[in-house]
């Protein structure tokens, strides 16, 4: 088969962006929507448009899991950079053991949200509150119309979308919680009770308040920067980038995918993660 | 204070690493004006620099703080215990890379605003003391506890039984002015921690290197072999993950000795379970391998290394095949490893508290001779003596009443009993006689800073019958912990976020970070330099020349009315006379607020020739050097001189240089009565497995907690909530036993309750848990998970260090 043309991949990507690949495929099977680009309908046609123009930025993370020693420091500087309550891990260290004694290794691995390419967890939601940040691709809640269905914490394949069942630490009754929550540039400051995001789904956002859409800043992630073993390193895939690692100077994420073996979770869904993992 | 690092300033000033700012839509920073950066509350407030004490490693932090609160804490890039333990990897790559936090360090914040910390001085009204007895707590005034507290000491003190007090502090922490104190009061009976953790470690490395603290350039290493530590969980030092996998990522094999599958261990290439205890008999049958196969280093033993024909002659019948019998670990796998140490260079080879038994001095010394044979020492990658310089505790000078009592035996017997005996006081001697009311006096009170002798030294029913022993106990803690609840005074604490210490530890070259208050203490308590400060002035506590040490500031030699102001004096007064040489507002003003000597790390100090004029100056002795006192009498050690003359600092032993054999032992008697083995000789400990009781039991450290204190920190207890005991599956088949499964742990000592964790990473032989569970005290989160094996142990020091030993237990594990 020849090359996609130009328009022909303009329009996969707004297809994955705005549906899904699965949900597309579905659609092309009932013959709701044409494949051909040719007969692309207006509206989807300048929202193709729009994409393309307005993508500026593909984050994600090269973890190196030759360095990572399971010490889960990511797991607690992101409770402490975001605040988040009880029961909501946005990084939590995944851990199995295999092999036989003597023979046998403890495998670990952090697992923040991948920021897939082609999240199944948006498409699902019935309020739109979930979604792609067209800029930069960080998939977020917008948790003033966040309804709590939970559907998105089905959909993703990954378990990385968390309830806020309303839980709170013993310290909630002391100065800590009078900390204003930074999650969302501290839109929601105080956590308070029935108030959201209690009650609404959560989840690792790349420290959003770190990342500005427009690109005049860009921090490392709380879990990256504190990573005693220096295995978390973020930036940008994205096609303007020169893989400058953001957390680690001398570090080029694109460089390491290059000179490394690397997995990507479940890349037989097509959700295209964003998260890398070196072995 | 600025509010962004220097790296991140870097960052967005172009400065440094223009290649990844220069191109591409992703941080065009330049241009951009450091008002512009707002991220919401991000940038609010100011960032403080001080360091970490979530446990005793002292890591750099930057703390954000708004509007008196502490919202954040950071990695501080300035200071190099959250990077590494080398000088030129730090100048090269901290400002690149950034500094590191543990989760203990992400977890601070909730250790501050614990809504279960002490707030007031509590005075029991229980005369009742024991495990599970209420002590009614009553809420008393701070006059009230000072008077209640000075009226018990000035009884002490007018009685001439000064000495009948006994001090136990945390490490790290506001230790000198605790010394200081202790002395001014006369009492000899300062502990402080150490015991409870590596003395047995110091003493091997004493008598091999004259050192009692070598570390590990695991960066530079090309093989590391491990013998009982857990470096990259139990990482007292935040930067020891990155130096060890930077290590392994640089061509290093990391090989581990351990019963257990520890997280390092998981991560090395090779895993080498053995029995407990056995770790000295390994060691020796590798010696054994090195010196019959010739990969020795030839010259430098010739060269440095003393007793090393006696050395060869004992390991001549250590053979692998002698070995694989006590240790398990087959003669193939010993000569395998034993082989590939000897002959990559460099490599290191350490051991940390995985020698806490009985035969546990000689096994460090044993796997220490390691390094000596094959030459790995002061090398880059391998051992490193460092270079500990920082401030300078001044000597206070006791007044005569003070003096008197002070000339009074330790209660632990001190150094006329242990031949390796630390300051930090012997724990094991202390309660063993506390309680069965042996020793040369009886102590009538006690004073306990931030430490929890019930979960931390072993034989919890001993510490218990101990602890009520004394007339008036006080303790002064943040949390109302187990040996909190045996006081009759509390005092609440600080945190490490609430006040000042001068951190000059755990790499290799001199560097000191300071910490300091970055909230006020949320109670308005003083911070545990002004609660001993005010003891001493309302004592009236004077120094042997009539000065008055509690009130005068020492910088400026003026009656200072505010306590933190004259502590602030007392650690400038430190610094100035310390390496720094400069003040406390100065060391405030360093970035990170940290001093790092530009010196940086030396290694072959051995070699360093020692100037000319010093050499005349010196009292000589056989071949070694000494400084002289006022009087012209020896000193302190200062070098050797060498077969050809010159005179160079060596190593300091009595030799001068790598003890193999050491000659000192002869004769010398251990606080058993038994003589010292002039060799690293291995012998079995003490308590083996039998019928009754056939499993050995271990414990362990983790990074997800330190000691028994932070158990009631919620972040940290979401990681982990608890542990059980973990079993090998066989060794579960063949007892009946299945996974989850309750138990019960039994030992001649007692019995808890455990619950099963299988696993395939234990040695068969061997059960094992994470230290510090098991809580019934301290705070709502801490209280009921897991189980204190303490309980199971009999309360035992080492007899040549006095090292508490927390892990000689044997059990028995039955279906409950």
């Amino acid at each position: 088969m020849a090359t996609p043309t130009k328009s022909e991949t303009m329009f996969e990507e707004v297809i994955d962006q705005q549906l899904g690949r699965r949900s597309f495929l579905k659609l092309t099977a009932l013959g709701i929507v044409s494949a051909a680009a040719a007969t692309l309908p207006a509206e989807i046609a300048e929202a193709a448009k729009e994409a393309v123009t307005k993508r500026k930025f593909r984050y994600g993370m090269v973890i190196d899991l030759r360095r990572c020693v399971n010490c889960k420091a990511c797991t607690i500087a992101c409770k402490l950079e975001n605040k988040t309550p009880p029961g909501v891990e946005y990084n939590p260290v995944i851990e199995e053991e295999i092999g036989e004694y003597p023979y046998v290794k403890r495998n670990w691995f952090p697992k923040p949200c991948f920021h897939c390419e082609n999240p199944p967890c948006t498409n699902v939601c019935p309020v739109s509150a979930t979604y792609k940040r067209p800029e930069d691709g960080i998939v977020v809640v917008d948790y003033k119309k966040c309804i709590g269905c939970r559907y998105c914490i089905t959909a993703c394949p990954y378990g990385a979308r968390y309830f806020d069942f309303g839980e709170n630490y013993p310290a909630q009754e002391t100065d800590y919680g009078k900390i204003l929550s930074p999650e969302f540039k501290g839109e929601y400051g105080l956590r308070k009770e029935g108030k959201s995001p209690d009650g609404n789904v959560r989840k690792c956002t790349f420290c959003l308040h770190l990342q500005d859409e427009k690109g005049h800043y860009s921090r490392p992630p709380a879990c990256s920067e504190t990573c005693m073993a220096k295995a978390i390193h973020f930036g940008d895939f994205g096609e303007n980038s020169d893989g400058g690692c953001i957390t680690h100077q001398d570090c080029n994420l694109k460089q390491l995918l290059v000179a490394r073996r690397w997995i990507r979770l479940k890349e037989e869904l097509g959700t295209e993660p964003n998260v890398y993992y070196l072995m | 204070m600025h509010p962004i690092n220097r790296r991140e300033f870097l960052k967005l000033t172009g400065v440094v690493g223009s290649g990844i700012l220069g191109a591409g839509a992703l941080r065009p920073l330049k241009a951009i004006a450091k008002e512009e950066l707002g991220r919401g509350p991000y940038d609010n407030g100011k960032w403080i620099p001080s360091c970490c004490h979530m446990c005793g490693g002292t890591t750099g932090i930057m703390c954000q703080v708004v509007d008196g609160r502490l919202v954040r804490i950071k990695p501080n890039n300035h200071n190099p215990v959250g990077f590494t333990n080398i000088s030129d990897d730090f100048f090269a790559n901290a400002d690149k890379e950034g500094a590191v936090m543990c989760p203990k360090g992400n977890a601070g914040i909730m250790a501050l605003y614990d809504p279960d910390r002490v707030r007031q001085p509590l005075r029991r009204t229980n005369p009742q003391k024991g495990i599970g007895i209420d002590p009614q707590w009553k809420v008393i005034s701070w006059e009230e506890a000072y008077s209640e507290i000075v009226s018990k000491l000035k009884n002490l003190r007018d009685a001439g039984e000064a000495h009948q007090l006994l001090w136990f502090s945390e490490d790290h922490c506001f230790t000198h002015i605790q010394d200081d104190f202790c002395k001014l009061f006369g009492t000899p009976n300062y502990n402080m921690h150490s015991n409870l953790c590596d003395v047995g470690r110091k003493a091997s490395f004493k008598i091999l290197m004259g050192d009692e603290r070598p570390l590990i350039d695991a960066i530079n290493s090309k093989y590391m072999l491990i013998f009982g530590w857990n470096p990259l969980s139990a990482t007292k030092w935040s930067h020891l993950p990155r130096i060890i996998t930077r290590g392994v990522e640089r061509g290093a094999k990391l090989v581990v000795v351990d019963p257990h599958l520890s997280y390092t261990a998981s991560k090395a290439h090779q895993w080498v379970p053995l029995r407990p205890g056995t770790d000295g008999a390994l060691a020796l049958a590798m010696a054994h391998v090195i010196l019959r196969d010739n990969l020795q280093d030839q010259a430098f033993i010739d060269e440095w290394v003393t007793g090393f024909t006696e050395f060869r002659e004992y390991v001549k019948d250590k053979t692998p095949q002698w070995a694989e019998g006590i240790t398990t670990v087959p003669a193939k796998t010993i000569e395998q490893v034993a082989r590939e140490f000897a002959s990559t260079k460099p490599a290191l080879v350490d051991v940390w508290s995985g020698t806490h038994h009985t035969n546990g001095v000689y096994a460090g010394w044993a796997i220490g001779s390691l390094a000596v044979i094959t030459g790995n020492v002061e090398k880059p990658g391998t051992l490193v003596l460092p270079d500990k310089k920082g401030n300078k505790h001044i000597e206070v000078e006791a007044d005569e009443a003070a003096k008197v009592t002070l000339k009074q035996p330790r209660f632990d017997g001190g150094k006329d009993k242990y031949p390796y005996f630390n300051k930090s006081g012997v724990y094991a001697e202390i309660i063993n006689r506390l309680s069965k009311g042996g020793g040369p006096y009886q102590p009538k009170m006690g004073m306990i800073v931030f430490q929890n002798l019930l979960m931390a030294v072993v034989g919890t029913k001993n510490v218990e019958t101990a602890l009520r022993k004394f007339e008036f106990l006080v303790v002064v803690d943040t949390m109302l912990s187990e040996t909190a609840e045996f006081a009759d005074i509390v005092i609440p604490g600080t945190t490490y976020l609430e006040r000042y210490d001068l951190n000059n530890h755990w790499v290799t070259w001199p560097i000191l970070g300071l910490r300091q208050p970055v909230v006020k203490p949320l109670f308005g308590q003083p911070a545990e330099y002004e609660f001993v400060c005010e003891l001493g002035r309302r004592l009236g506590l004077k120094e042997g020349n009539g000065g008055d040490f509690f009130w005068t500031g020492h910088m400026s030699h003026q009656r200072i009315e505010d306590k933190t102001k004259w502590y602030e004096e007392l650690l400038s007064k430190e610094l100035k006379e310390g390496e720094p040489k400069i003040t406390l507002e100065e060391l405030k003003a360093l970035p990170g607020a940290t001093w790092v000597s530009k010196n940086g790390t030396k290694y072959n100090k051995h070699t360093g020739a020692i100037a000319p004029e010093k050499v005349q100056d010196a009292f000589t002795e056989g071949a070694l050097l000494f400084s002289k006192k006022k009087d012209g009498s020896k000193d302190k050690q200062i070098g050797m001189l060498k077969a050809d003359g010159t005179a160079v600092r060596g190593f300091m032993t009595p030799s001068g240089k790598l003890e193999l054999y050491a000659a000192k032992h002869t004769g010398k008697k251990d606080a058993n009565g038994k003589e010292l083995s002039p060799l690293p000789a291995y012998e079995p400990r003490e308590w083996q497995p039998d019928d009754k009781y056939p499993l050995y039991l271990i414990n362990w450290k983790e990074a997800s907690q330190t000691h028994s204190r932070t158990q009631n920190n919620a972040f940290l207890a979401e990681i982990k909530s608890t542990d059980g005991l973990r079993m090998n599956k066989k060794t579960a088949q063949r007892l009946g036993i299945s996974q989850h499964d309750e138990v019960w742990v039994e030992s001649p000592y007692g019995k808890v309750k455990m619950k099963i964790e299988l696993t395939e990473g234990i040695h068969p032989e061997v059960v094992g848990t994470q230290h510090g569970w098991g809580h019934w005290a301290l705070g709502r989160i801490a209280k009921g998970r897991g189980a204190h094996t303490g309980i199971l142990a009999p309360t035992k020091p080492c007899a040549l260090s006095g090292q508490s030993l927390n892990k000689e237990i044997c059990v028995n594990v039955t279906k409950a």
